[in-house]
């Protein structure tokens, strides 16, 4: 598949008020693949908003160049199937969110009456209750300003999407019907680039992830390489486990803890363990209950990785 | 097509703002007073009427067009509806273009309306409405295009508090252009280049001001139709060439 987006070396520096440098993205290098669903995650001021915004034009970078659709960055024919979510969706408050799309519309110059069917569709799929669509957006809630955010960035049917944060600050139902409505993008043929603190819905929804720290990217992978390899982890039972051979258990795997009912859970990395610890069950007549292998959650790797780069 | 999008949109945004209706409402009321003045003294109220209704004009347009020009550009970056507006197909160009026409078209009105009202009360107590007084409003409308663009430049680069000053301060030195022109042939070497520069680079506010030949006609312009004319042309160049620096600027500004 080609790639979407292809980032060589972008880099951007800001001056600070003080003459200060800040270094908001550090030479990053980052491929994209057509029709899938990229997360894009690091902690507060990594430098998330700055590539998108470099991506969009909306910020020149220092050093580096991208493509965008096989285009360079800034190709103004390349915005034609392009979206944009901001982190925080601001609009004109005079206009109601039929208005808003509708001249979003404008922008795209899809005439009439075809613009007005795409703004209905639009609102409709984000699912923006119809009596509010011709209502002043002043009066919209959080939930109902992000639907429409996610609905402006539709208009154009684009093919690439940057949407930054879609899910803050929503409730639990809106949060998880906006998340759907991302996830269905895959199924359009969308390519979604998607920034997030939401591991959770990164986990579910994005099939690649890169993690990047200070401007710099620290790892890019799948979801499934990125939480596999893990620990394992060994319940098992039996009256002699708890007395004699908890010390015996603990000296092959120490994550070995002793829990109710004579059950003992011994959780380890190292594979070549494993036998040492499965036979030292069996020499005191203990059953195995289980043996599975613990998935690292997004979460755990991110925490991870974050951790390590800043050494803690 | 998209320009005309973002000029629709900034007119609608720009009638929202409340401090552009007092400002309207106060030039109404201004001209609105003329016939009571004049009343006062009968001898001088056709000139009292004229003077005191295109006084109200500039000054109400002066307030409306800075007021309104000055956050165009900057609320869309403070507000960042600009991040959703320039990631569609929008050329920087356009939208720069598309601010000044909404901000010019909401101007346009104001005058518009303060210029028919005004002119109505002069057909009211002259029965006639004289060409001058129509050619007034019109240099009027043109400074105020003028004073726009120039805004509108100031504020790809300037915050609204600096702009204000600067396009006020701009529009009071190009009003007093027989003082900057006296300055031209001054004997002092640095005022005189100074003069120089700011009378011919500053706009030159002043040569709108028909109001006194108008006023007082023993100052009459030889041809006042031609002197209208090139003062139209006048606004027109510049204020493109003001556009153009502001397109250039704020092409290369972050946001
Ligand atoms: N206009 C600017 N001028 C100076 N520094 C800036 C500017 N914009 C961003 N920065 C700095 O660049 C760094 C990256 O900011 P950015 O907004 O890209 O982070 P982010 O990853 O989007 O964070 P968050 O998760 O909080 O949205 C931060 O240190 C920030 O302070
Ligand atoms: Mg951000």
């Amino acid at each position: 598949m080609a790639a979407a987006i292809s980032i060589q070396g972008l880099t951007k520096k800001y001056v600070g008020l003080q003459r200060d440098e800040v270094v908001a993205v550090n030479n990053l290098n980052l491929d994209v693949q057509e029709g899938e669903i990229f997360g894009f995650l690091g902690r507060n001021g990594a430098g998330k908003t700055t590539t998108i915004k470099m991506l969009l034009g909306l910020v020149f970078p220092t050093a580096g160049d991208a493509t965008l659709l096989g285009k360079p960055m800034g190709d103004s024919s390349v915005k034609q199937e392009l979206a944009y979510l901001p982190e925080e969706t601001y609009f004109y408050d005079s206009m109601s969110g039929w208005d808003i799309l509708d001249f979003y519309g404008r922008l795209f110059k899809i005439p009439e009456p075809e613009r007005s069917r795409r703004v209905k569709i639009c609102l409709e799929k984000v699912r923006l209750q119809p009596e509010a669509w011709k209502r002043n957006i002043r009066g919209y809630s959080k939930g109902m300003r992000q639907r429409v955010g996610i609905a402006q960035a539709l208009i154009n049917d684009p093919k690439l999407l940057f949407l930054d944060e879609p899910t803050s600050g929503l409730d639990p139902i809106a949060h998880s019907e906006l998340r759907e409505i991302v996830a269905s993008l895959k199924d359009e043929g969308k390519t979604v680039f998607l920034s997030s603190h939401q591991l959770a819905d990164v986990e579910l929804i994005c099939s690649r992830v890169a993690i990047i720290h200070r401007g710099k990217l620290l790892t890019t992978g799948t979801i499934k390489d990125l939480t596999a390899g893990g620990r394992i982890e060994i319940v098992a039972e039996g009256t002699q486990l708890v007395n004699g051979t908890l010390a015996k258990l603990q000296a092959i795997i120490p994550d070995t803890h002793e829990e109710a009912n004579h059950i003992v859970r011994l959780i380890t990395e190292d594979n070549n363990r494993i036998s040492a610890a499965i036979d030292a069950i069996r020499a005191a007549s203990g059953n195995i209950i289980s043996i599975v292998p613990i998935k690292k959650s997004l979460e755990d790797v991110f925490v991870e990785t974050v951790r390590k780069e800043e050494g803690l | 097509m998209i320009a005309l999008a973002i000029a629709q949109q900034t007119v609608r945004e720009a009638l929202r703002r409340r401090v552009m209706w007092i400002f309207l409402i106060c030039g109404l009321f201004l001209i609105s007073l003329g016939p009571v003045f004049g009343f006062l003294s009968p001898r001088d109220s056709q000139t009292v009427l004229r003077s005191l209704g295109l006084a109200a004009i500039l000054l109400a347009g002066l307030f409306i067009t800075i007021v309104t020009c000055i956050y165009l550009i900057p609320v869309e970056i403070e507000r960042r509806t600009i991040y959703t507006v320039l990631s569609k197909p929008v050329q920087r160009y356009q939208f720069v273009l598309g601010k000044f026409l909404g901000g010019f078209a909401t101007v346009f009105v104001n005058i518009a309306l303060m210029g028919i009202v005004f002119l109505f009360m002069i057909w009211i107590q002259e029965h006639k409405v004289p060409t001058e007084m129509f050619q007034g409003v019109i240099m009027t409308f043109f400074q105020m295009m003028l004073l726009a663009a120039l805004t509108i430049f100031f504020s790809t680069f300037a915050t609204p508090v600096v702009n204000f000053f600067l396009s006020f301060g701009i529009f009071l030195v190009g009003n007093l252009s027989t003082v900057t022109e006296s300055l031209t042939t001054n004997r002092n070497g640095v005022v005189r280049i100074v003069g120089n520069v700011v009378h011919y680079l500053l706009p030159n506010f002043g040569n709108f001001n028909i109001q006194n030949s108008i006023i007082h006609p023993t100052t009459e312009i030889a041809n006042q139709n031609v002197y209208v004319a090139q003062n139209v042309i006048y606004a027109v160049v510049y204020s493109a060439v003001l556009l153009i620096l502001a397109i250039l600027i704020f092409d290369r500004r972050e946001v």
